[in-house]
């Protein structure tokens, strides 16, 4: 995995977009651009150069869920990998969020750990 | 005006047509005579069916607000003072948690600064080249405990920022909630509004939408308040996505 991949943060509260972008850099991964919600967030995928989706569910507009959709029915971004960090926590919605294709599910408040385990797994899994 | 007098102008002749078409068997006399009558009766009739229309229309606003008002006041507002007291305590535990980890990190901070300004002078003097052997000797001890303990200290100091970061992670969810109350106020204010109308028997209601499914999202769980079946941390998110094969 390059420390060079662009992420694209996408929650409607602007102090969750700061936190995670500063795990982020923490991280190593300091090439971060950020969305307030789905309907921002989808023609900045559209356009090309995002290698990893992070996004909240619970956004006015268009929620995380549709996002989530919308990126999966677009040829182009169909394999983007996409973790959701969400407060949602009922079962069914978690199931729906894998159903949908999520590649992995942080529920707030989470830890820094818990946010690098997960984004490793998953671009570990992408590499395989 | 007399009652019997004004039946008598309203019906009378054309009571007496139908009677006498009654009588002499003429069919088509007999129903015209009756056409007449349902005619001078319709206006009457109608009148009376649109006022009870407009009658049962407003008692099923009314009742349709009413139940809504019922739930708003049984429920919705108890739900709401739940909410806020978990607001309340979330933004008490944040802000707790940030400046204990702010007063931990003041000593840290401070022993660095100290021990720096004692070294500083003989650190200059060897700079100048005007340092004695015994206190060059005495540098070179203190440089040594120093330098192990600047990096423990700014360890701990850049682990405790780490955590004031992710403590500020209780806006998003306190204003989740808050966001949700906001709603619910919004809509006894229109449900308020509504009966103030209807009382004045003026517009009609406007429908009280009521909010459900999950592709918006239900918000940050809120003990007490949330219903259905809810992960109750990380790990049991974990579980789940495996048991789906994830």
């Amino acid at each position: 995995m390059s420390k060079d991949m662009k992420f694209l943060v996408v929650d409607d509260f602007s102090t969750m977009r700061r936190i995670v972008k500063n795990l982020l850099h923490d991280l190593g991964y300091q090439n971060v651009t950020e969305a307030d919600d789905g309907k921002t967030a989808l023609p900045v995928l559209q356009a090309g150069g995002i290698d990893f989706l992070i996004t909240d569910w619970n956004m006015p507009g268009m929620p995380g869920l549709d996002l989530l959709k919308a990126v999966r029915a677009d040829a182009k971004l169909a394999k983007l990998p996409v973790l959701m960090l969400t407060a949602e926590a009922k079962r069914e919605q978690i199931i729906e969020a894998a159903q949908a294709g999520v590649n992995g599910y942080v529920i707030k408040p989470f830890t820094a750990e818990t946010l690098k385990e997960k984004l490793e797994k998953i671009l570990g899994a992408g590499a395989k | 005006m007399d009652k019997s007098a004004s039946l008598q102008a309203q019906y009378g002749a054309r009571i007496e047509a139908l009677v006498a078409a009654l009588k002499g068997d003429d069919r088509s006399a007999f129903m015209g005579a009756l056409d007449d009558l349902v005619h001078v009766r319709k206006p009457a009739l109608m009148g009376e069916l649109r006022e009870l229309t407009v009658n049962l229309q407003v008692a099923l606003d009314r009742f349709r607000l009413d139940s809504r008002l019922a739930d708003l006041a049984e429920k919705d507002i108890p739900d709401a003072h739940q909410r806020l007291a978990h607001v309340l305590k979330m933004t008490d535990e944040a802000a707790h948690r940030t400046l204990d980890l702010v007063e931990q990190s003041g000593p840290p901070a401070e022993r660095t600064s100290n021990s720096a300004a004692k070294l500083l002078p003989s650190w200059q003097a060897f700079r100048a080249r005007k340092i004695e052997l015994r206190a060059f000797h005495e540098l070179l001890k203190g440089l040594d405990a120093f330098l192990p303990a600047v990096r423990a200290d700014a360890e701990s100091i850049r682990r405790n920022l780490a955590e004031v970061l992710l403590t500020q992670g209780y806006q998003d969810l306190t204003g989740q909630i808050i966001r949700g109350v906001m709603l619910l106020v919004r809509e006894l204010e229109t449900a308020l509004v509504d009966l103030t109308r209807l009382s004045r028997a003026e517009d009609s209601v406007s429908p009280i939408g009521s909010r459900s499914g999950n592709s918006q999202g239900h918000g940050p769980v809120v003990p007490g308040v949330t219903q259905g079946d809810v992960a109750s941390g990380q790990q049991d998110v974990d579980a789940l996505l495996s048991g789906l094969g994830m």
